[in-house]
């Protein structure tokens, strides 16, 4: 089934074209999702929701990018707004907390460990993610599409629908971001 | 010791290289049809109307509302003042109500 196909499948409501579209991107929409909000169940949770995000919206695709790039970018703003809501929750419960209510202690996120590293990165890895998790939201996305996903400066781009330019500059700001974070953990 | 600690950062840099792409939890299709037959309304599209920016917006649009109707309507009511005595007076004038007309007054001209 080639794109035009699968579009047109979706369009029309047919469950195999759904079907063949969730099983040739569920994995991708997971690992962009996982390394944005870094937790599994959550994003699970986002690759569900761009699932049916996809499926309810696709009369609104006009089909001036691949699929695959309206994915990424559905996934990625899906992740942010977990992350967003994560964070005024967070907020929510110190208030709560404040004024006696709401019982659950306050607790830092454990390590994040990808399951895609190998054994012997994973320790530096989740240093790496506990300052990807501090950068700002747009150097984020394009670090986690880049490194993670492997996705070329342009296909970066076209996601975050910017340009090339803008692209390599995130990714510059990134890098030294990081490396300011990683060398003050390391004191 | 710097150099090693710069080579240190830079292999933490780096560890995402040659990563394999995570895959979905088994029974993912099945978990994602359960939730799109329940009539899943995804939480961006549930709750704007929660939003920490659309609640202060809100707010803000309120208590504009309230200021420009307690501004205009204490300015309205110094001017039908001044203007309600103007009024008065001209009628006073007009049928001769002045402090003196009084039955009294009327009596003594009697």
């Amino acid at each position: 089934m080639n794109e035009l196909e699968l579009i047109q499948g979706l369009r029309s409501g047919d469950e195999t074209a759904f079907k063949f579209l969730v099983a040739n991107y569920q994995d991708r929409v997971f690992n962009t999702a996982i390394g944005i909000v870094q937790n599994a169940e959550d994003a699970e949770d986002v690759a569900q929701e761009v699932f049916i995000q996809v499926y309810r919206s696709i009369h609104n695709f006009k089909g001036e990018s691949k699929l695959s790039t309206w994915l990424y970018r559905i996934a990625t703003t899906r992740s942010l707004d977990l992350l967003r809501s994560r964070k005024s929750k967070k907020r929510f419960g110190f208030i709560q907390r404040l004024f006696g209510e709401g019982n659950e202690p306050l607790h830092e996120i454990p390590d994040f460990n990808h399951p895609g590293i190998a054994m012997d990165r994973k320790e530096n890895a989740a240093k790496l993610f506990k300052a990807i998790a501090q950068l700002p939201e747009n150097q984020k996305t394009a670090f986690t599409l880049h490194k993670l996903e492997d996705l070329s400066y342009q296909e970066v781009s076209e996601v975050m629908q910017t340009s090339v330019a803008a692209v390599e500059s995130l990714m510059h700001r990134a890098k030294q971001n990081l490396k300011k974070m990683l060398e003050k953990e390391s004191g | 010791m710097n150099i090693e600690q710069n080579k240190k950062t830079e292999e933490i840099l780096n560890s995402l290289d040659g990563a394999q792409r995570a895959s979905v939890p088994d029974f993912f299709y099945t978990r994602l049809k359960a939730k799109m037959e329940k009539g899943y309304e995804p939480d961006a599209t549930r709750s704007w109307v929660l939003r920490p920016a659309f609640a202060i917006a809100a707010l803000m649009a309120i208590l504009l509302i309230n200021a420009t109707v307690l501004f205009t309507r204490t300015n309205n009511t110094k001017e039908n003042s001044v203007v309600d005595t103007d009024n008065l007076q001209s009628i006073a004038a007009e049928y001769r109500l002045s402090e003196s007309n009084s039955l009294y007054d009327l009596n003594v001209e009697k």
